[in-house]
């Protein structure tokens, strides 16, 4: 889930840092401009992996920082599509399932994405997954309404709650670039952002297949019937 | 600022982890020795001559995000506890013959799994290309995965005066061959005192995996 970016980026150095070794001062610097951010369609930056090349300090005309041209890679978070990762459940409510890795919380299962048969229980707040539902005979291809799902049987209901680690299948990645506008001139109060601001980077993902879903659905030591 | 290759490397886990954790270590020592410099500089009264000042310090980015990978990283359902360099080199090089992509290799190594299906979600066609040679796959792993460290804490080894850590891992079973029943008592009432014991419950759930007492 993990990668290496080479980038290449022109880095100023404050006077202060003469002292310190360049390459020290220049991971330091890029650090502080990269990590903990989404790069668009590079990913989350999580630190310096290295520097490849780093040319001589220049002076400009203005200020008496030190620029260096620097060429230099980077970890990156970004699971791609189809890789198979361990993930917590943060929360979950009528539109999916969201899941966390600690240091990056924009990944979510939509509805579409989760085991069949499977529903949302408003009392829980939780969705579960209905491994034993049989279709009738007379429509082998029948899918189960919500209103049905929630008359099963409890003890039959496999839930996926809150806290619980998921074996989950990354399904697609997308990039969000909101740059704001331009201050629109007619208005005369500028309205606050009224929208929801999206998550510049945003996993989609999966525990629709055998093997997927919380681990202790398919730890075979463990009396759990493996749907 | 230019992106010239998005994709230059795949890092498995455990690089990341080691990375990350020689960057904490280092912050640490720089705090450290800043500390002592600052100390020393109290009690004699005078700026140190060649000492320069850190930068105002490590951001807070940069740590944040280093401090969450890292437990992420660490956790215990995660097998890295089990690798090391050696063991992964060995993993990959042990994978070689069954025609692997480089991205369900990488796979194996993050996830370690242990079981059939694990492995069907991570090899496509699994049946197809591998079929028999499944459980070779499976084996290879968890040979791998080095004998996680019997997780006793050193004040455990105290009150089991010579029967030592080592099989103290599978102790929660209470047909452990090779115990007399006086040892068993003293391990029960060690138990008792220790709350830390809950990690080798779970533990031994997972250790289970790795230990082939199971097979």
């Amino acid at each position: 889930m993990f990668l290496l970016s080479t980038i290449k980026d022109t880095v100023a150095l404050q006077p202060a840092t003469f002292g310190t070794p360049a390459e020290q001062a220049l991971i330091t610097e890029l650090n502080k401009k990269y990590a903990n951010r989404v790069l668009h369609d590079v990913g989350l930056c999580i630190c310096i992996f290295d520097i490849s090349q780093a040319g001589e300090g220049k002076v400009r005309y203005g200020d008496g920082c030190l620029w260096h041209k620097v060429v230099f890679r980077m970890v990156v978070f970004r699971p791609f599509p189809s890789e198979v990762i361990l993930a917590k459940v943060k929360s979950s409510d009528e539109d999916g399932i969201r899941l966390s890795v600690n240091f990056f919380d924009d990944m979510h299962i939509p509805l579409t994405y989760l085991p069949t048969p499977s529903a949302f229980d408003p009392n829980e707040r939780a969705h579960f997954w209905l491994p034993t539902y049989e279709p009738p005979e007379s429509d082998p291809d029948h899918v189960p309404s919500q209103h049905e799902l929630l008359d099963s049987p409890v003890s039959e209901r496999m839930y996926i709650d809150a806290g619980e680690i998921l074996r989950t299948r990354v399904e697609a990645d997308e990039f969000f670039d909101d740059e704001p506008g331009p201050p629109k001139a007619a208005e005369g109060v500028m309205a606050k952002k009224a929208e929801r601001r999206r998550p510049p980077y945003n996993v989609v993902c999966s525990i629709a297949e055998q093997g997927l879903g919380p681990l202790a659905w398919w730890k075979s030591s463990t009396e759990m019937d493996e749907g | 600022m230019e992106v010239i290759s998005a994709r230059s490397a795949l890092l498995s886990n455990f690089e990341v982890l080691t990375l990350l954790r020689e960057l904490e270590s280092d912050q640490l020592a720089r705090t450290k020795t800043a500390l002592r410099i600052k100390k020393e500089e109290e009690q004699s009264g005078e700026p140190i001559r060649n000492y320069q000042q850190p930068e105002e310090g490590v951001s807070e980015n940069l740590r944040t995000v280093e401090f969450e990978a890292i437990q992420y990283l660490t956790a215990d359902y995660q097998p890295l506890h089990g690798q090391n360099e050696a063991s992964i080199q060995k993993l990959v090089k042990d994978l070689e013959p069954y025609e692997l992509t480089k991205a369900e290799k990488l796979q194996i190594v993050n996830l370690a799994p242990t079981e059939t299906v694990e492995l069907y979600v991570i090899v496509e066609e699994l049946e197809d290309r591998l079929g028999d040679k499944t459980v070779e796959v499976l084996d290879i792993v968890r040979k791998s995965l080095l004998e996680r460290a019997p997780a006793p804490p050193p004040q455990v080894v105290d009150l089991l005066t010579d029967n030592m850590a080592p099989s103290f891992a599978s102790a929660p079973t209470v047909s452990d061959p090779g115990y007399g029943q006086d040892v068993q008592a003293t391990e029960w009432a060690g138990n008792v005192v220790y709350d830390e014991f809950v990690d080798t419950g779970e533990g031994a759930g997972v250790e289970g995996d790795l230990e082939m007492e199971d097979d």
